[in-house]
């Protein structure tokens, strides 16, 4: 090999890789469940000394650097349980770094990997049926979907910043999903933070809100409005073309071909006019020459909508961006019922209401620091997603550690079938799901090893709707708290972590590539 | 070489067994004590009798204030908690504006409290649900003590204004500034809408010159620009102003333009037009009657040249320029006129009139005073002097403070009593409260309720009293039903405050007591710190 080039072999590559994910699981085991901790993360490098305060698995690990390849595979999980369905970030890691523990003392006692392995996957198998099997499907019924909603938002948002005002969060929540009408496109709910007021001030508004300001001299308030939506440059139309050029002979046409420019920008204004709109929002900057065409013609006039804001506008309003206006009637124009100033905090925003796409909403923030607001958004991130990704596929399944219990339970009732050392690598599967109660027992500072032992027994009794209540710290009926989780979620924690548990046990040697040269710079200078 | 990371490997675990437990104690430790250095270092300011801090910046500015926002905003503090509080200050700042120490004060007290608790053993979650109950049942507490007030009761809003207003470094001149506060913000409050106030719409012009006594409230507007050109009017009685966004220069146009001239007879020409240009402009101005003109900055080109000033003079127009576009909107509101961005439209409904618009010579300095506007905006301006910058700002900040008081007011409409009696109430009332709770929830409730007794006994310690004589017969007599009872700084004892017309915004209170209680609840939550690479 090169000279530089690094390989670990078989037993070291195994160690580096279990510690290295182990490490990984520590790191974000305490942030795990309803009485979860929160972590301080503080930027280094380039904006230094800058804080986030986040409960979120997916944040903590996307921003720590790892080095170990193994590690790096148990961040990538959580990054794509983030995409694929918003929560469950911390659960996947800490599950498949308990798995490669168990899988690690099963290594010191001569078990081959590929038997793990073989004995992981049909563990995983009889793990999926399980939870299918208690997976219950309540989308028949508008009524108890809309509480079964309810209860996966309050589930989700009990282990975050927001858990203390879950129950009004919730409902924002659920109201803006359920706007949606399981389009889930979730670019229709906008999230604006302002510090200032507590959390509890936060409130869901229905429609759109521009933080812009209205030009000088303009309506402030229109009732029935027709929007035109776009993106042009409203200064002059100048030629684009690099060092074009005018050359005159005198004073008196330099003076001629301004105010050419001018009418030109007239004419554009003219145009725009024609389509018969009351309010022009335009990405680009308004200048005060066609501002005031505008104001004269009583058109509210709005400059400088960035880009997110005007693509969401478009979508909202049912407009399109237009960049030419030369055919008024192709153009699709946006409407409103009311557009009008609104004071949130300290500032001026505009609102729209009563825009046609019903789906649109705007939820507003607020909250004592930027770190608190921040994390806020987060975790209504998290509950959103979840909540579309039920909306989509409808049927839940309990939490605190009930499935889990569940799933652990069919695993070693299986494993007593399965002749062969396979059998030992599925205890192990089951031992690992346990772990999940376990640590959310032990973050919320109960004994964890009498609620646990408690809790496997009412399941061994066929009592399936047992789970952990951290509230009070005893062993309850999830269906009476109220503690339910898209079935989606889980299974997608189930299946990644397992996934990932396997491919790192396959791992036997890692090699590591000779960096690549840095030679001195001889460019000049 | 397989052998050797074995026994590691046995240890590992165990190993981090043992730091789990034992990090997060220490985390959560080192921030407590990293938030409360904050508060104890603005402790002193605190009060009508609180001390004022010097602070020197990185290039040797040096700001005086007692103001905890600013003071924090200035320390530039580096341990992650320890920002947090300073946040919660601005958070404060915005919210009600005033309040700023007692607020960080407040949190440093509650997390000594929660430090006290976790040695005891509580979980952090425990902790942090009942501080929650406890924010929730101490704001039920204020406002069963709130004095409901209307904003027509100028006595009570002075009232408020002066507490705020007293404990500043320009607390001589609250006589002065408390009414001008007052003023302004009823000035500006629209009475079909008054639930909010926008401050944005008053205008602080700082000065430097004369002393803090030669502020004054102007209903009207001022520029800080003098008037341009020489010769022209200073003064203008019955004026018609104009406000235009165009540029009085030589023509430009945007893309590149070159005039070529070929003989001498084409440069005398081309001097002939332009001085033609800009007098046709000068006069079509003159001619819609304008007398002061008031012109918008420019960075493509001169707004006005210096051939079109004299120009101006000659026509007895009185010229202010340089006027920022994002003031446009406010001018336009004041003066009630409209901007006219081309000649064309320079019409004179566009322009707006007044009594008076004068140049003042006010110490090196010269700024324009425009009063007695025809049919004027809801917006007031405010002219502060003061004999040095450290003091002009100061000034600056205690008169923010003492507006956002008044439209605490605005929004909530009750005033409490200050001087540390709602702070000695709630200690009271909540104490009694957690005898009426059972377990650990009673236990965290009476911490916490003897917690927030820190803001009386610090205005006690700064006042030069005696904290713990003050402090329990403040308590007595609010357990004998005297809810008004406050520290009397100024008599050094305890008496009614109401009789001492120390009021404050319920507002400023309640979130206080809400914003610290989030904000140490999610100190409280956090168990690790971790360096990222971004």
């Amino acid at each position: 090999m090169k000279a530089e080039a690094e390989e670990e072999r078989s037993e070291t590559a195994r160690l580096s890789s279990f510690v290295g994910a182990i490490a990984v699981g520590d790191l974000v085991r305490s942030t795990l469940g309803p009485r979860g901790m929160d972590k301080i993360l503080v930027a280094m490098g380039r904006n230094e000394g800058s804080i986030e305060v986040t409960n979120d698995g997916a944040t903590i690990l996307r921003n720590i650097g790892v080095d170990n390849p193994a590690a790096k595979i148990l961040v990538d999980i959580s990054k794509t349980q983030d995409d694929e369905v918003g929560d469950g970030t911390t659960s996947v890691v800490v599950l498949a770094s308990e798995l490669l523990r168990e899988a690690e003392k099963l290594v010191s006692m001569r078990l081959h990997p590929q038997t793990i392995i073989a004995g992981y996957r049909r563990a995983t198998d009889f793990a999926r049926s399980a939870l299918t099997d208690s997976a219950l499907d309540n989308s028949s019924d508008p009524v108890k979907f809309r509480e079964d909603l309810m209860k996966i938002a309050k589930t989700t948002l009990s282990s975050k910043i927001l858990s203390q005002h879950k129950e009004f969060f919730a409902n924002l929540c659920v109201d803006s999903v359920l706007r949606l009408k399981g389009s889930g496109n979730l670019d229709a709910i906008q999230i604006i933070k302002k510090q200032g007021g507590t959390l509890g001030d936060s409130f869901l508004d229905e429609g759109f809100i521009l933080e812009k300001k209205i030009g000088v001299n303009q309506p402030k308030r229109i009732e029935n409005a027709k929007i035109l939506v776009a993106n042009t440059p409203m200064d002059t139309d100048k030629i684009k073309v690099f060092g074009s050029k005018i050359s005159v002979e005198s004073t008196a046409k330099v003076a001629e071909l301004e105010l050419a420019e001018k009418e030109k920008m007239k004419g554009k204004v003219q145009k725009i006019l024609k389509h018969e709109i009351n309010v022009f929002i335009n990405r680009q900057l308004i200048y005060n020459y066609p501002e005031q065409l505008f104001a004269d013609a009583g058109v509210m006039a709005i400059e400088h909508a960035d880009f997110d804001g005007i693509e969401r506008l478009a979508l909202v309003t049912g407009s399109e961006i237009a960049s030419t206006f030369d055919n008024p009637e192709l153009v699709k124009l946006g409407r409103c019922d009311l557009i009008e100033e609104c004071i949130i905090g300290e500032d001026r925003m505009i609102r729209l209401s009563g825009v046609p796409l019903g789906e649109a909403c705007t939820i507003v923030l607020r909250g004592a620091t930027n770190q608190i607001l921040d994390e806020a958004e987060r975790s209504l991130h998290d509950a959103l997603c979840v909540l579309t990704q039920t909306v989509k596929e409808t049927r839940t399944v309990f939490g605190g550690g009930c499935s889990e219990t569940l799933m652990a339970r069919a695993v070693v009732d299986a494993a007593s079938h399965v002749p062969g050392k396979e059998a030992l690598a599925m205890e192990s599967f089951a031992r690992a799901l346990l772990m999940i109660p376990t640590i959310i027992a032990d973050n919320a500072g109960y004994d964890s090893a009498q609620l646990v032992s408690e809790l496997r027994a009412s399941h061994a009794e066929g009592k399936k709707t047992m789970g952990l209540n951290m509230e009070e710290g005893i062993v309850a009926c999830m269906n009476e708290v109220g503690i339910t989780e898209s079935f989606q979620v889980k299974r997608q924690v189930l299946l990644s972590a397992s996934e990932a548990a396997e491919m790192i046990l396959r791992v036997d040697d890692i090699i590591k590539a000779a960096p690549r040269k840095r030679t001195a710079d001889r460019g000049h200078c | 070489m397989a052998s050797k990371p074995m026994p590691m490997k046995a240890r590992g675990p165990s190993k981090s067994e043992f730091k789990d437990k034992e990090k997060p104690a220490q985390i959560r430790n080192s921030n407590i004590v990293a938030a409360k250095a904050v508060s104890d270092a603005i402790k002193t300011s605190l009060g009508p009798r609180g001390m004022d801090k010097m602070i020197q910046d990185g290039k040797g500015e040096v700001t005086i204030t007692n103001d905890g926002a600013t003071i924090l905003k200035q320390m530039k503090v580096l341990h992650p908690a320890a920002k947090m509080l300073v946040e919660l200050s601005q958070a404060q700042d915005a919210e009600a504006g005033d309040g700023t120490t007692s607020v960080v004060i407040l949190a440093g007290a509650m997390l000594e409290t929660s430090q006290k608790l976790l040695v005891k053993g509580f979980h952090p979650a425990t902790i942090s649900d009942s501080l929650l109950h406890f924010a929730s049942k101490a704001v039920e507490v204020l406002e069963s003590m709130a004095i409901p007030v209307d904003l027509s009761d100028r006595s009570s809003l002075l009232k408020s204004a002066n507490t705020s207003l007293n404990s500043k470094v320009v607390h001589e001149h609250s006589g002065m500034l408390a009414p001008m506060a007052v003023d302004a913000v009823l000035k500006i409050v629209d009475p079909a809408q008054d639930s909010n106030v926008d401050l944005k719409d008053i205008r602080i012009i700082k000065k430097l010159g004369e002393t803090v006594e030669d502020s004054q409230l102007v209903d009207g507007i001022v520029f800080t620009q003098k008037t341009q050109g020489y010769g022209g009017p200073n003064k203008m009685e019955k004026a018609k102003i104009g406000l235009i966004q165009f540029c009085i220069s030589p023509p430009k146009t945007d893309m590149d333009n070159t005039v070529l001239i070929r003989d001498y007879a084409a440069m005398d020409r081309v001097l002939r037009e332009e001085r033609q240009y800009i007098l046709n402009i000068t006069k079509k101005i003159k001619a819609a009657g304008c007398s002061v003109l008031l012109i918008q900055k420019s960075i493509l080109r001169d707004a006005v040249s210096d051939l079109a000033l004299h120009l101006l003079a000659k026509q007895k127009i009185m010229v202010v320029n340089d006027i920022e576009r994002e003031d446009i909107e406010f001018v336009c509101k004041t003066l009630g006129c409209r901007p006219v961005a081309s000649l064309d439209h320079f019409t004179p409904e566009c322009m707006g009139s007044a009594d008076l618009a004068e140049e003042i010579h006010a110490g090196g300095s010269k700024f324009v005073k425009i009063t007695g506007v025809q049919n004027p905006g809801r917006t007031v301006s405010i002219l502060l002097r003061g004999s040095n910058k450290q003091v002009l700002e100061e000034a600056d900040r205690s008169l923010h403070d003492a507006l956002c008081v008044i439209r605490c007011l605005v929004k909530k409409r009750f005033l409490i009593p200050g001087g540390g009696a709602p702070e000695a109430e709630l200690s009271v009332k909540l104490t009694q409260y957690a005898h009426t709770l059972t377990g650990m929830d009673a236990y965290c409730f009476r911490a916490f309720a003897e917690a927030v007794e820190v803001i009386p006994a610090i205005l006690a310690e700064n006042a030069g009293l005696s904290p713990i004589s003050t402090v329990t017969e403040l308590r007595n007599r609010h357990a004998r039903g005297e809810t008004h009872a406050g520290v009397n700084v100024r008599k050094g004892s305890i008496s009614n405050i109401i009789d001492e017309n120390v009021l404050q915004p319920l507002l400023v209170s309640t979130s206080a007591i809400t914003l610290s209680a989030e904000c140490v609840r999610s100190i409280l939550k956090i168990d690790d710190i971790v360096n990222v690479i971004r």
